[in-house]
């Protein structure tokens, strides 16, 4: 119940003019951001902490957390009607999006799509409420060797579950960023570790320029070497963007189903909206009634795609809060702002600031009710934005990123941070390696050094405690179930129980 | 470029930069003249980070051989389907503002002349009439100004960045 009332609570704060205002634009602005194919919600969140600065802290929180809803709906408008997912959490959406907009049906396929987001983001809302306090307060009980496999697990579940091909890409994208975060002076005895003679590396790389420049340019740089995409514009008459409440209805079972695994997806660290999409979108397939429909323009597919990835924003924000732990890339940047803004995230939380966590899920509620509003009524509006040229749009992006990184310490060498961030970001993104476990390491980097390191001086070198201790254990053995997965015999000895139970329950 | 090409390629300068990682961490000094507990050298997680990312480049090396033997071809290609000419021209324009103008030139003419010659570069029709061409100039000067104006003043007067 006092998660029922911090909500509340939160409300109470952010129900002023000022702060709608703020949670008006910045909602608009994210949808916009995601629109645009080669836009990313985490680049919008991550250029829009360089223009939140000056801000007071909760009004720049309730900057980025409007920005990161609309960004991730934003992206279903050019799935749906070029086919283009503007943020990789959309992918799934433009499966059935698309070929709904080529019969004609764009605009009820926009609304859709509109009422899968909200309802996912508002289930998710009410998982944040109910789990994060426990959760943080579960892991105030946490120590040195729990920290440390904590960090390990999310790192090697982000790589796991976020590589195209093989896993193996992704934990080699985790060690590069951990390999990262051991640059510059380390936690415990400020030894200044790599820095390669250059002075400017002494405090370290920054999260917001790495991630501005993997984010950022390396968009920037796919956006401009990619063809763009053809904009659907058959209209059907009996369009609309409301959506048949009957239809909703008769899905209500796939929106409650995606909304949990979204923000189940979400809560696991480091993997992600688009993971949370396909996630849902394939739970919904193998259940639905009309799976030869799924594929072609299926409104279940649809609303189960962007409930699914809509989850993950506050699901994310669970062990973002908690534990310190991004659950999506975009999370992670919310944590630097967090930083920034003087608020410190991790278990904490509950009792340095105990109604935070009903405060940013009343923030992620306004930025819901913003985006449902403009979802349905400017659906014309982003049709014109989608037709805004790249050589128009590419250097404004650019130039944002350029200044927004300097504007940070007001360093030229946080600028060629970026720079090269982006293009390695861009290279490895085309041989597949996700971004998602770097960013994960290169912020968890510092936790797991630490906690290694502190655990290994606390047991006098003795390694025991990283096994013995319960929590541990249970980490320890995920890890090793995670890596065992790989394995074909392994995975399907261990999903051979599931695969009898899901058969009797078919039959 | 062949995907297990490049993930061969990879596997080498991972290998190397494991190795790196490796011998940094080894060598790294361990502050015995301020008796820290040996357990908690600087060099510690370093060391284990080589050995994991010199593990996962040997995978690699093993399995793009695998890949490239099981089917005879490599399906997936790496860095195709774009344009090369546009990722170069983007590549050089940014790092050349990014790198060079920004803290050369002032902010605004800095700025001013980076989203000029981009949006020109890419917009300008070089084969279309008079009208299209001057339309497509003016736009570009007009875009270039914004920019430039914009983020100066918002930076300057309103977040009070000291500007490049």
């Amino acid at each position: 119940m006092s998660g029922l009332f911090d909500l509340f609570n939160g409300f109470a704060t952010l129900l002023t003019p000022t702060m709608l205002f703020h949670a008006a634009w910045a909602t608009l602005l994210g949808i916009v951001v995601g629109s645009l194919p080669g836009l990313t919600a985490t680049m919008g969140v991550a250029l829009m902490t360089t223009l939140t600065y000056s801000l007071d802290s909760t009004t720049a929180i309730l900057v980025l957390i409007c920005m990161y809803v609309g960004a991730i709906y934003g992206g279903s408008r050019s799935a749906i009607l070029l086919n283009i997912p503007g943020t990789p959490a959309s992918a799934a959406t433009a499966l059935d999006g698309y070929p709904l907009a080529k019969a004609g049906r764009a605009g009820y396929a926009m609304g859709l799509a509109t009422a899968g987001s909200a309802l996912g983001t508002l289930a998710g809302v009410v998982m944040l409420v109910l789990i994060a306090p426990p959760l943080a307060e579960a892991a105030l009980n946490f120590g040195s060797f729990e920290f440390f496999w904590l960090a390990v697990f999310g790192i090697l579940i982000s790589g796991q579950l976020t590589a195209d091909t093989t896993p193996l890409k992704g934990y080699i994208a985790g060690i590069l960023g951990l390999a990262v975060a051991m640059i510059g002076s380390e936690g415990i005895h400020a030894h200044v570790r790599f820095n390669m003679g250059i002075s400017d590396l002494n405090a370290g790389i920054a999260l917001i320029p790495a991630m501005v420049g993997a984010f950022g340019f390396a968009e920037v740089l796919t956006a401009m070497w990619n063809k763009a995409g053809e904009l659907a514009t058959k209209k059907d008459k009996s369009d609309r963007t409301i959506p048949h409440m009957v239809d909703l209805w008769r899905y209500k079972f796939t929106i409650a189903k995606s909304g949990l695994i979204g923000t189940m997806v979400g809560i696991i660290p480091g993997v992600g909206e688009d993971i949370g999409a396909w996630a849902s979108y394939a739970t919904a397939r193998k259940s639905s009634k009309e799976k030869e429909k799924f594929g072609h323009g299926s409104y279940e597919g649809l609303i189960a795609a962007e409930t699914g990835n809509s989850a993950v924003v506050p699901g994310s924000l669970i062990p973002a809060i908690t534990l310190a732990v991004p659950g999506s890339a975009s999370s992670a940047v919310l944590i630097a702002a967090l930083f920034i803004h003087g608020i410190r995230p991790g278990p904490l939380i509950m009792i340095e600031q105990p109604h935070f966590v009903g405060l940013i899920s009343a923030m992620v509620v306004i930025a819901t009710v913003f985006m449902a509003i403009y979802g349905l009524t400017l659906t014309k509006a982003f049709v014109q934005v989608l037709r805004v040229p790249y050589s128009y749009l590419m250097p404004v992006v650019f130039v944002l990123c350029v200044i927004g990184t300097y504007a940070l310490s007001q360093r030229i060498f946080d600028i060629w941070i970026m720079v090269a961030f982006g293009v390695i970001g861009f290279v490895l993104r085309q041989m597949k390696y996700p971004m998602a476990p770097l960013v994960l390491g290169i912020i968890l980097g510092d936790l797991l050094d630490k906690s290694l390191r502190r655990g290994l001086t606390l047991s006098d070198g003795e390694l025991a405690p990283f096994f013995a201790r319960p929590v541990s254990a249970g980490f320890v053995a995920l890890i090793v179930l995670s890596i065992a997965m790989n394995i074909p015999v392994v995975r399907r000895g261990v999903l051979a129980p599931f695969r009898w139970i899901g058969a009797r329950f078919n039959a | 470029m062949q995907m297990a090409l490049a993930d061969r390629l990879m596997a080498i300068v991972f290998l190397a930069l494991g190795l790196a990682l490796l011998v940094g961490g080894y060598t790294m000094e361990r502050l015995e003249i301020r008796q820290i507990h040996p357990a908690s050298i600087p060099g510690l997680v370093p060391m284990i980070l080589g050995v994991l990312l010199s593990i996962c480049a040997a995978l690699l090396l093993m399995t793009s051989f695998r890949s490239a033997d099981a089917d005879g071809v490599d399906p997936d290609l790496v860095l195709s389907g774009g344009s090369w000419t546009r990722l170069g021209l983007t590549v050089v324009v940014c790092t050349v503002y990014a790198l060079g103008l920004v803290g050369w030139l002032p902010y605004f003419w800095a700025t001013f002349l980076f989203t000029l010659t981009f949006s020109l570069i890419f917009s300008f029709p070089v084969t279309g009439d008079i009208r299209a061409q001057v339309i497509s100039a003016a736009g570009s000067l007009a875009l270039a100004v914004a920019v430039a104006l914009g983020t100066m003043l918002l930076f300057r007067d309103l977040f009070l960045v000291r500007l490049p």
